[in-house]
């Protein structure tokens, strides 16, 4: 089976090109005072944005795909950034504000030596190994509960938002040793890279470009196979699907694990470039909005959630700029409108519009379109005794 | 009849279940042989729906022995897993992917393996593509395997639903009301098909029009009040005084 | 330790009865008052001029006026500032005032009838403290006038000033002060305060020689149940000097001691569980409805609390000083900066009056929360009913556009919403402290309980929405106006939030978020219950209170005891999937 038609071919390439090639090479090879410039603050916030895209195609595997609405996935989000955290937090060595070889908010908790749980992150490959490690077993031993005690729909939501939840006010705590309230933040060097050289955080935009094109090419993939199949099954009938042989509750915890995963690593990109991570990236509003920007780009495509994650971030960083009084009423009016009128999100308009004109020139014409019987509909069975 | 030396290819004995005090199920017991074509009846309420939930693992009896083909036990066993021993169940609405086309719809219901792993990296055989080709055939479907299961009409999703039953070629077929809102050339059609797998399949079907279980019935089963009223053939059921102060009980008070 | 009949009990229990009785009582009193002052004014004076063995006597005397002006002067004598001013034949007491003039000189004030002192020219005299003689005191003097002051404040009017002056007797470890509060004893006729002597007094008889009285003493406070106690009976049992029969009974009284403080702790856990489960139920209610009956996950539920909250603080503005607002738009229309604004004038009452604001305040917040739901509902809502997953975005963009409009209107900052005097205070029962607000609480989740369910299964509205909520096609085909009952029902709904949100104006600060921070709680208390199930609401509610607060007990952090409860919520929806009362649905999905 071909994994693409031929615009989509176009269309991804161009992306891959302009995110990977072009913008990275105007921002080093220009000069600053060129049109053509694009600014290190540029390729910075395209860089979250590029994160918030691999976040938001989790939250459609599981939403627009499988049919699981989970509003916790910004908690893997912010675990994977964490763990990278806790990397950089060591890295930061006696550079920081005590001069202590421990991170400063363990100097203001009144240690002197490191915490056991933290000796092993001075490693970057152990730290990535905990960034996939945590929060897929998280996700492993929740979704196993969730799934094998049949909980779906909307009681799956209010449950992964409650985990989401529980995970904040834990990690407001200072005593788990994890920063309290501010989290982490100052960080020096990654890699042996100063985090702060515009070269660094241009270096780290490309990264996360390649891992999204990796991730937006494995989860095409796997649409295509029989998994993807049966994926798409339990999203439109999941009794079908277990009547038909297949332990959904197995399907279900593979994908969940899997969307965490993609989660953790879009944390771990993010944090080294926007400098900082702390409980309020868990909180229940986070996974929302990246289940918002899934609405408004298109569920149950992967183009959608890319689009809506660009779409929806950009217009709210311009609208706090712009109108900082008002912001939080277009955005919320925007998601209003979006879900009430477009269902389908920006990938589903051209449809939709098409559909609007059918309908009014079929007005026109005085020709009733026939009508098609609607799902689920049960006519009353015929008795006759 | 208990302890009988014969094999069953399902036995239920003894069933109970209540919900929150409801009787559905009081001591049914009920047995069928391999390749048997059983048709089930009763008034609404009577057990028939609790009791396909009962032998798919839907619903766990309280009380009671549910066995299939050679003695295995369904009651430990959860949905998935009864389905693969080889019983398969058709819903009274039509329960198809709407978003897949029928091709695809077959696809995943034919037999095979059913991990998740090898639905990662499974591809579709020429082998595979016979057997769909077949069952398209004979449902009735054959150029529609391309068409999104969604668009077609009620008819035909019902009979997708059964060609996804024999896609997966199951030992026992439990189908819930296969002739509900079809049309008359369609009912018949259905009965046709589901008479034509006798034999080869054993077969329960639940039904509550007369002339349609006129047409398939070769042994009847009245379920009332969750327990067998009585067995036998549509004359011998039809002329039974029991069932007839039950059905006709009931219109009474109806009226 | 019986008191007789009296009222005081009955007015203790009832600070608010107390408060009206007084200001009645006050009114009349007042001339009386002074008819007495001045009796007893003299004495004092009296007192104070007295030589030799006269003098403690008199000042024994004074032990039964119970006047703050004898304490006042007692006091000040005591720290040698009562001074004698020799007038020509006599000398007259008098104590200085506070506030001193630039040379350091303050006016004098007569003891013996409260006025300044004048010469001769009726002109006012000033002193500095040195120019006087200060009367003097020894040591045999003070020990009086301290006995004196104590029995003064044990027969202080307010049972609470009285129960003060007990504790400090009995913490005292002065054997000389048993006869003190014997004496009042005698008199006193308050049943708490008298409970509180014979407790004080037992305290003080376990530093008593005689090791007979010490285990009477023990006993007595293992009677009374003193946990004040506890920790001079626990050095008892663990003194290696003492008798060993004291030692014993010193256990057996620490013993039942802690038994009893374990019982109030217990008691009060479950007091403050289940004020903090009708919270939550409080809070809940509405969304059983909007969430259980309808299937809408409604995420601006916080907001119509909130809304429900405002119209309280509203409310309680125009009942005070008014109440206004205006918001500029970031826009403008040809030049002209658009922007709109509110003035509502106050009524400025006080007292009483506006005190009932609070009554006022519940209607309307239901009322309004209702109009808001109305309006949610046929704007947003109604497009929505057959997609549930979509109503929550949708209803959270509805909550952020709220929060905003809150912010705008009341600003970023927590409002100021003050509780009426009536629900302030506590009362203990069995020395389990029970506050008004808490009780209140409630009584109040009780009501609104019994009212919903009234409305659910009693009346013609609530046949109508439990037909739409089950299966809204049918009803339809059955000629039931569904739009008009999801309208209603939604509303409905919305206006409990309302009362909900009247009701945490009381017990917690206002603000624009203050609904988010109940959000996730409510639905995990919905779902616990069983969609669908008002009774599981209940069940849930008080449920998740109790173990709430008796996890913060046992963790001993809030935040931990929160964890915990989500955790152990997850769990028990493994083995109830569909909540406490689930309702089976006997089609396919």
């Amino acid at each position: 089976m071909r994994l693409f038609s031929k615009w989509e071919l176009i269309a991804v390439g161009a992306a891959v090109l302009l995110m990977l090639v072009v913008l990275p090479c105007l921002n080093a090879f220009t000069l600053e005072s060129s049109w053509l410039h694009v600014s290190n603050f540029t390729i910075t916030v395209y860089g979250k944005y590029l994160c918030y895209a691999m976040l938001a195609i989790s939250v459609d595997l599981l939403w627009g795909y499988t049919g699981l609405l989970s509003l916790g996935q910004a908690l893997f989000f912010a675990l994977g950034g964490y763990m990278l955290g806790m990397y950089l937090m060591r890295m930061i060595g006696d550079l920081g504000q005590y001069h202590q070889p421990i991170p400063d908010f363990l100097v203001f908790l009144g240690w002197s030596t490191l915490p056991a749980f933290w000796k092993p992150f001075g490693s970057f490959p152990f730290a990535m190994f905990m960034a996939v490690l945590l929060p897929g077993t998280l996700a492993g031993i929740f979704g196993y509960l969730a799934f094998r005690s049949r909980i779906r729909g909307v009681y799956f939501s209010i449950l992964t938002q409650a985990l989401t939840y529980a995970a904040c006010l834990l990690f407001f705590r200072n005593s788990l040793l994890l920063g309290g309230n501010n989290g982490f933040t100052d960080f020096k060097f990654i890699l042996g890279h100063d985090t702060r050289e515009p070269a660094t955080q241009r270096g780290l935009f490309i990264v996360t470009g390649i891992a999204l094109l990796l991730v937006y090419l494995v989860c095409k993939w796997l649409t295509t196979t029989k998994f993807g199949k049966v994926q798409r099954a339990i999203r439109d009938s999941e009794n079908r699907v277990m009547f038909s042989g297949y332990s959904t509750a197995n399907f279900k915890l593979f994908i969940f694990v899997l969307a965490s995963v993609i989660a953790s690593l879009a944390g771990v990109l993010y944090v080294p470039q926007v400098g900082i991570i702390n409980p309020s990236e868990m909180a229940p509003d986070k996974s929302l909005e990246a289940v918002v920007w899934v609405a408004v780009g298109g569920r149950g495509t992967l183009i959608g959630p890319i689009l809506g994650a660009f779409a929806v971030n950009a217009m709210k960083s311009w609208a706090t700029r712009a109108y900082p009084d008002m912001w939080l009423i277009f955005l919320g009016t925007m998601f209003i409108l979006v879900t009430v009128f477009m269902p389908k999100g920006i990938v589903g308009l051209p449809a939709q519009l098409r559909d609007v004109y059918k309908k009014l020139t079929a007005r026109k014409m005085k020709v009733e379109p026939a009508p098609v019987a609607a799902n689920g509909e049960e006519p009353l069975p015929a008795k006759s005794e | 009849m208990t302890n009988a030396p014969k094999q069953f290819v399902l036995l239920l004995e003894g069933v109970n279940k209540n919900f929150d005090g409801f009787k559905a199920i009081s001591d049914l017991n009920f047995y069928m042989d391999e390749g048997e074509l059983r048709t089930i009846i009763g008034p609404n309420g009577a057990g028939k729906s609790t009791m396909m939930d009962i032998i798919t693992g839907r619903t766990k009896p309280d009380t009671g022995k549910v066995e299939f083909g050679f003695n295995t036990d369904l009651t430990t066993m959860n949905v998935p897993e009864i389905n693969r021993l080889g019983i398969g169940r058709k819903f009274q609405t039509p329960s198809v992917y709407i978003h897949h086309t029928v091709f695809e719809n077959l696809l995943l219901s034919l037999k095979g393996p059913r991990g998740v792993f090898t639905a990662l990296f499974s591809r579709t055989t020429a082998e595979q593509r016979d057997r769909i080709e077949a069952v398209l055939k004979t449902i009735g479907l054959s150029d529609k395997a391309e068409t999104l299961a969604g668009s077609l009409s009620h008819g035909q999703k019902q009979w997708l639903e059964i060609g996804m039953l024999l896609a997966q070629d199951p030992k026992l077929l439990l189908v819930d009301e296969p002739a509900a809102g079809m049309t008359d050339e369609e009912t018949h059609k259905t009965g046709e098909l589901l008479l034509s797998l006798e034999g080869k399949h054993s077969i329960i079907v639940i039904e509550h029009d007369m002339a349609f279980v006129r047409q398939i019935a070769r042994k009847v089963t009245v379920l009332h009040q969750g327990h067998v009223l009585c067995e036998g053939t549509v004359d011998d059921v039809q002329n039974d005084e029991r069932v007839k102060e039950v059905y006709l009980g009931r219109k009474k008070k109806e009226k | 330790m019986g008191g007789g009949k009296n009222p005081r009990p009955f007015l203790k229990m009832h600070r608010t009865l107390k408060f009206l009785f007084s200001l009645l009582c006050g009114i009349f009193s007042v001339l009386a008052v002074q008819a007495q002052d001045a009796a007893i004014r003299e004495k004092l004076s009296h007192a104070i001029l007295a030589e030799g063995a006269e003098q403690p006597k008199l000042v024994g005397e004074l032990s039964d006026t119970g006047s703050k002006i004898v304490r006042e002067v007692l006091v000040a004598w005591t720290r040698d500032n009562v001074f004698l001013y020799d007038a020509d034949t006599v000398k007259i007491p008098v104590l200085l005032e506070d506030q001193t003039d630039a040379d350091g000189k303050a006016r004098a004030i007569r003891i013996d009838n409260g006025k300044f002192l004048l010469d001769d020219k009726k002109q006012e005299l000033r002193f500095a403290p040195t120019e006087l003689t200060s009367a003097d005191t020894d040591a045999a003097l003070r020990t009086v006038i301290q006995q004196t002051l104590d029995s003064l404040a044990l027969a202080d009017p307010d049972p609470d000033a009285r129960e003060n002056a007990v504790l400090k007797l009995g913490n005292s470890k002065k054997l000389k002060n048993i006869p003190v509060l014997q004496a009042r004893l005698a008199k006193e006729n308050d049943l708490t305060v008298r409970r509180n002597i014979n407790e004080a007094i037992a305290m003080l008889q376990l530093g008593d020689p005689d090791p007979k009285v010490q285990v009477a003493a023990l006993q007595q406070l293992a009677a009374l149940k003193s946990i004040g106690s506890l920790d001079m009976v626990k050095s008892l049992a663990e003194s290696k000097t003492a008798a060993p029969e004291i030692v014993k009974a010193a256990k057996l009284s620490a013993e039942t001691i802690g038994e009893h403080i374990a019982a109030v702790n217990f008691f009060g856990t479950i007091f403050r569980g289940l004020s903090l489960g009708s919270i939550l139920l409080v809070v809940t209610l509405g969304l059983a409805i909007t969430f259980g009956l309808m299937g809408i996950i409604n995420m601006a539920h916080g907001e119509m609390i909130a809304v429900g909250a405002y119209t309280t603080y509203v409310v309680q503005n125009l009942f005070g000083s008014g109440f206004a607002f205006s918001i500029n738009l970031p826009f403008s229309f040809f030049g002209h900066p658009l922007g709109f604004g509110l003035h509502l004038p106050g009524m400025n009452s006080t007292g009483w009056f506006y005190e009932t604001y609070f009554i006022f305040a519940l209607p309307l917040s239901f009322l309004m929360a209702a109009l808001a739901g109305l309006a949610l509902e046929r704007s947003v809502i109604r497009f929505l009913y057959r997609r549930p997953l979509e109503s929550l975005l949708a209803t959270w963009g509805v909550s952020l556009v709220m929060q905003q409009l809150f912010r705008m209107v009341f600003g970023a900052n927590n409002v100021q919403v003050s509780s009426p005097r009536w629900l302030q205070g506590h009362f203990t029962l069995n020395d389990v402290l029970l506050g008004y607000n808490r009780v209140f609480v409630i009584g109040f989740a009780v009501l609104i309980v019994i009212g919903t369910w009234m409305l659910l299964t009693k009346t013609p509205l609530g046949l109508l929405i439990r037909a739409v909520m089950q299966n809204r096609d049918m009803a339809s085909c059955m000629g039931v106006r569904t739009a008009r009952v999801n309208m209603m029902t939604f509303a409905f709904g919305s206006g409990l939030a309302g009362l909900a949100g009247a009701f945490l104006s009381q017990i917690g600060n206002v603000g624009p978020s203050l609904g988010q921070s109940y959000i996730v709680d409510s639905f995990m208390t919905v779902v616990v219950g069983g969609v669908g199930s008002i009774v599981g609401t209940v069940y849930a509610a008080v449920g998740i209170g109790t173990s709430d607060q008796v996890l913060q007990q046992v963790t001993g952090s809030p935040v931990t005891g929160k964890i915990v409860v989500l955790v152990c919520i997850i769990l028990f929806l493994q083995w109830k999937p569909g909540g406490l009362f689930s309702i089976r649905s006997r089609s396919l999905d």
